[in-house]
């Protein structure tokens, strides 16, 4: 196979894909609907996530909070009467300057200070958001939000919502995608091999590692916000410590630090959940065992995962895929997926 | 007065329990670099087991040893899982992450999701300036104390401590004086569970265990640890003290709902404090 054969075939399956998902709001239910935009919202926070694991080497126990703070900020908006635009708008900006000011000083340290104090600040945020009813509702949660508006179109349908989340989710992709073959994204890969290397290089690491970790939470704001418009009610229940840590999982099932496996793993891991809740709900179960199942399979998902095939769905199928080429040529950065830098990236941190 | 004494007595056990979470943090991280998410299952597991054994009519005190034994395996089986082989750091951590949310799972399915709890230290409750105090909260402080200086006695003076100290300072080095590193790390992960389920085993009486109070139990535990820099053991515990201390006053005088986000906010002032540290020495 060609070089020219295997970049055209890798992107006729991405417009197959991009294709196939755009007609699927047509002809799914309505519950089925739901699925697609949480699989579409997933995407949109793992992807940020994948690019914070993969090249900034840092671990975010904190991804439910900051698409809470995206929400939170969307509802309150609206709930006051801002348009609704300005107020979905406002929700990455919001999640981005939070995780910009936490970050300044926390990204200094190494990766373990970032799961906890992000998991701190998810922990803190839920008591405050419990204790502020005035403005969010308190533990009963923030109703009567109204439907989105763009312009003269309102969006109020499932599919209306479908469209919305694919098209944010396929920007946030190619954003992403061209982001990691810019300048930005070559210093984001010298950094994810060697760190102490890349500084040397000029390349200001701690700069990198801070809008990685902006960017990372505006992505998870925007998903929030929109998830708020499609649901019309939010409660601090929405956003638990368990929902930070399913969107790991979904960045490692997909592959660290590969673009396309953020869809991968969010599609992966949200259909594993919705086939666990419906296994498990039955009046004859006892009431415990959804949670007993779901939180049991993630975790050997996860486990299992790193073990044995650590790159992840897709870097696993990449490799596998590098593997048929006839002349391999190993000069320059032919990675598309940013697969190749996983290995050093995670070994060359904290160590 | 009466108050003021029953919070600061609380304070210092529940410090305790968190100092012994934390001395397992820090002899799993100075061996392994690897901060072990999982540390507050263990005493999850150390409660919850003592309890099925006392249920099953084995005598207290022998309950509570076997209950650590079996801690101390599990710990051995997580520090396998995390560490063996050739594996990347981030994979370390995020398995162990895995093993929190396994446990949580097991520990559902096994013993519900009610809180358990069990009689501790038999005997009258005394009063010290004019609170009531349960004995258990002695034995709490005993035995805590008991295990902080047979830890500092053990890696002072025993060979085992030492090499231990050493992989922590240089594992490298360590490999080339013949010290198996790996074989090391795990020893720190039994020790490790050991600790964790003898704090859990402690704390179950005074207040009943859930399968989910180890996130909790982790984060504070975590906390506790970052005071001395995830290295100093001595440190661990007074640190341990501070959050058990802060959260039980925080709760008494003002309100039970702020106790735990308070303590947080301590713990992310403490680790700005310790990243403004490392960076003015140079550690990073």
């Amino acid at each position: 196979m060609s070089e020219r054969m295997r970049s055209s075939i890798v992107l006729s399956l991405a417009v197959v894909i991009g294709l196939s998902t755009l007609a699927l709001p047509l002809v799914l239910s309505s519950s089925d609907v739901e699925i697609y935009v949480t699989i579409g919202l997933a995407t949109i926070v793992v992807t940020g996530l994948s690019l914070l694991m993969g090249f900034a080497g840092q671990v975010s126990l904190g991804q439910a909070a900051f698409y809470g703070v995206g929400a939170y900020t969307a509802g309150i908006m609206a709930v006051h009467h801002w348009p609704s635009l300005v107020a979905l708008m406002a929700a990455p900006i919001a999640a981005g300057v939070i995780a910009f000011v936490i970050g300044v000083p926390l990204l200094r340290l190494k990766g373990h200070a970032l799961v906890f104090s992000t998991l701190a600040f998810q922990l803190i945020l839920l008591v405050v958001i419990e204790n502020t009813s005035f403005l969010t509702g308190g533990a009963i949660g923030l109703s009567g939000i109204p439907a989105l508006r763009i312009g003269p179109l309102a969006i109020s349908t499932g599919k209306d919502y479908a469209y919305l989340v694919w098209v944010v989710a396929v920007a946030v992709l190619l954003i992403t995608r061209n982001l990691t073959r810019s300048r930005p994204g070559r210093a984001l890969r010298a950094m994810a091999i060697t760190a102490s290397g890349a500084s040397a290089a000029g390349i200001a690491v701690e700069s990198y590692k801070l809008k990685d970790f902006t960017l990372s939470a505006a992505y998870a704001g925007i998903a929030g916000g929109i998830y708020v418009f499609f649901i019309g009610y939010i409660s601090p229940d929405a956003f638990p410590v368990t929902l930070s840590i399913e969107f790991v999982i979904m960045v490692v099932v997909g592959g660290i630090g590969t673009v396309s496996g953020a869809f991968v793993g969010a599609a992966v891991v949200t259909v594993i959940s919705q086939v666990l809740t419906s296994l498990g709900t039955s009046p004859s179960l006892p009431p415990d065992l959804p949670t007993v199942l779901s939180l049991g399979v993630y975790a050997l998902i996860l486990i299992i995962i790193l073990r044995l095939i650590p790159a992840g769905v897709v870097g696993t199928l990449s490799d596998l895929w590098k593997k048929t080429k006839p002349s391999a040529s190993a000069s320059g950065p032919v990675d598309t997926t940013g697969r190749s830098v996983l290995g050093p990236a995670v070994q060359a941190k904290d160590g | 007065m009466s108050a003021f004494t029953e919070y600061l007595i609380t304070g210092i056990a529940r410090g305790l329990v968190f100092a012994l979470l934390a001395t397992g943090f820090v002899l799993i991280y100075r061996v392994t670099r690897v901060v072990n998410f999982a540390q507050g299952a263990f005493a999850v597991f150390g409660g919850l087991l003592t309890f099925s054994l006392l249920r099953a009519g084995i005598p207290q005190g022998v309950s509570e040893v076997l209950a650590v034994l079996a801690v101390a395996v599990i710990g051995l089986i997580f520090g396998v899982i995390t560490i063996a082989g050739k594996i990347p750091l981030l994979s370390s951590l995020i398995i162990t992450i895995g093993l929190a949310m396994l446990s949580e799972a097991v520990a559902m399915l096994v013993w519900g999701s009610i809180p358990i709890s069990y009689s501790g230290l038999a005997g009258h409750d005394f009063v010290i300036l004019g609170a009531v105090v349960q004995r258990q909260y002695l034995l709490v402080l005993i035995v805590s104390l008991v295990l902080f200086g047979s830890m500092a006695l053990l890696f002072d003076r025993t060979y085992f401590g030492k090499a231990m100290t050493a992989c922590a300072s240089n594992a490298y080095a360590a490999k080339l004086s013949g010290i198996n590193v790996k074989r090391m790390g795990l020893l720190a992960f039994v020790l490790g569970g050991a600790l964790g389920g003898i704090g859990g085993a402690l704390l179950t009486p005074v207040e009943p265990m859930t399968y989910n109070a180890d996130v909790s139990l982790s984060i504070l535990g975590f906390a506790a640890a970052i005071v001395g820099g995830l290295t100093s053991p001595g440190l661990a515990v007074a640190g341990g003290l501070v959050f058990g201390l802060t959260e039980q006053f925080v709760s008494g005088y003002w309100s039970p709902s702020y106790d735990t986000a308070v303590a947080l906010a301590l713990l992310i002032v403490v680790l700005l404090w310790q990243a403004r540290r490392m960076r003015l020495e140079g550690l990073e």
